[in-house]
């Protein structure tokens, strides 16, 4: 008991020791630009999305491959953590990673099964704002009739900007999320939150599979006709 | 249609004074705090739907319904086929005609709540597009000028009195509101606005209501569809949209989009 005290002790002091020393390293290092991050990668996103072998993968196979490349800038794990709140912490390591991987799953089959909402939209980079760790970088969504501000909330993790939250018309994600968990963690417990959400991404797969069948259809078509 | 008229105005006094009534504490807690999203502190602050309330659900739940059933058997089919008749540019002035009759309304609220520059744009909006915009058919004030559009509504008026919001209220056929927002949306609309002046009985309401409503509805097809899909409790979800889309509207202390950097 006394030695781990001590240690944990140590370690206090060695970080608080450092600590200036990082900070000062950090403040040092000019902070990266979260425009310049977002824009690429949003740009390589859409261009995964509009490919044609994207479009004819019925089976999701390529999903893996657009969560892996989301992954790069997108945080699951922030985002989860803030859509179960204060819950968070009563949660073991393994409820926290069943739910990390079933909230990311429901995210991917969400917003990928939305693909043709990109094909024909332009996304323009407006302001950015950074305060500390964290950025905003707002973007409108812009089609030839409508524009929709989106906002990309994000967190400085080593050299790359991590979004956690996306803001559409002043709509949180993350905070719309979080009201629904909380109404389910409070009715059926974890449990059934991850019933729900296995429900949830199950609906979704089935209709992105139905989706797949009208799309060979309607190209079987354009083939015949 | 008097006796619409006056029943109206019944009902609506009768729910004022129930809004006036519930603690207006509610309110004021919920419309001050303004929105950071780079602070932490944000995302654990309490929830506007929280601190209004929801003492009705079921009966909002079963409105919800109702609404989801009409809105997909019934509107949504309608509107989409109204979509393919009728071109984007004419919708849109359809929607800017029935928009621009109800500036004045607009003004009179933003003068009411001492937003004065907010009714200056709004008088110049109303003027521009009723004489360059041929009956506000279009939005030179807007696109040309820069006069964009801002809201101001009775329920945002008498939240600035200091009347509360009372719960959250989701009312057939129309949709998400509070007790006091929806008591001031029932004057804005059906008092205050003309186009409900020139009908006559209760049945040229409706229609006109429901046209100008599909109308509305073409415009933003699908957006409803989405939420439905993203979300595992559309219900709480749709709620929680309302509130946070309702606080982003009113808080003018933050800037708008259209300035660049």
């Amino acid at each position: 008991m006394k030695v781990t005290i001590k240690y944990y002790l140590t370690i206090f002091a060695v970080t608080l020791l450092l600590s200036p020393l990082v900070f000062h390293g950090t403040a040092l290092a000019a902070t990266p630009d979260p425009t310049e991050q977002l824009k690429p990668f949003l740009d390589r996103i859409v261009a995964e999305l509009k490919s044609d072998e994207f479009k004819q993968d019925l089976s999701c196979r390529q999903c893996k491959r657009i969560v892996d490349l989301a992954s790069e800038h997108f945080d699951f794990y922030e985002m989860s953590k803030r859509v179960l709140g204060k819950q968070w912490r009563t949660l073991s390591k393994q409820q926290k990673d069943q739910f990390v991987s079933h909230f990311t799953k429901l995210l991917q089959y969400a917003y990928i099964g939305k693909v043709e909402d990109y094909v024909d939209k332009k996304i323009e980079f407006k302001k950015q704002r950074i305060k500390g760790n964290r950025a905003e970088v707002q973007t409108l969504l812009v089609d030839a009739n409508k524009s929709i501000p989106v906002s990309y909330i994000m967190i400085l993790k080593g050299d790359k900007w991590m979004a956690y939250d996306i803001v559409v018309e002043g709509v949180s994600l993350v905070r719309n999320y979080m009201e629904q968990v909380r109404s389910i963690l409070h009715d059926e417990k974890f449990p059934g939150l991850i019933a729900q959400l296995e429900k949830k991404v199950q609906e979704l797969e089935e209709e992105k599979n139905k989706q797949g069948a009208t799309a060979t259809e309607s190209t079987s078509n354009l083939d015949a006709g | 249609m008097k006796i619409f008229l006056r029943l109206f105005i019944v009902t609506v006094c009768l729910l004022l004074t129930c809004g006036a009534l519930i603690p207006t504490a509610v309110s004021m807690a919920a419309d001050d705090g303004v929105v950071d999203f780079l602070d932490d502190e944000f995302y654990e602050s309490e929830l506007d739907s929280v601190q209004v309330g929801d003492p009705l659900e079921p009966f909002n739940r079963a409105m919800f319904k109702l609404n989801d059933f009409t809105y997909t058997w019934v509107f949504n089919p309608v509107a989409t086929g109204y979509s393919h008749i009728v071109p984007w540019d004419i919708r849109a002035a359809v929607g800017n005609f029935f928009y621009n009759l109800q500036e004045p309304v607009r003004v009179v609220n933003a003068l009411l709540q001492a937003r004065f520059s907010d009714a200056g744009t709004l008088l110049v909006r109303f003027v521009v597009n009723t004489t360059g915009g041929v009956a506000g058919l279009g939005d030179p004030a807007g696109r040309e000028l820069g006069f964009k559009a801002v809201d101001a509504t009775l329920g945002e008026t008498l939240g600035v009195w200091g009347i509360g919001d009372g719960f959250y209220l989701v009312v057939p056929f129309y949709g998400s509101t509070t007790l006091r927002d929806f008591s001031g949306t029932v004057v804005d609309g059906l008092v205050m606005s003309p186009y409900y002046w020139w009908a006559d009985g209760w049945e040229e309401v409706a229609a006109i209501y429901l046209s100008k409503e599909l109308n509305k509805l073409s415009l933003h097809l699908g957006e409803y569809e989405d939420m439905k899909q993203l979300s595992f409790d559309p219900y709480i979800a749709l709620r929680n949209g309302y509130f946070q889309y309702r606080k982003k509207i009113r808080d003018y202390s933050t800037p708008s989009y259209e300035d660049k950097q």
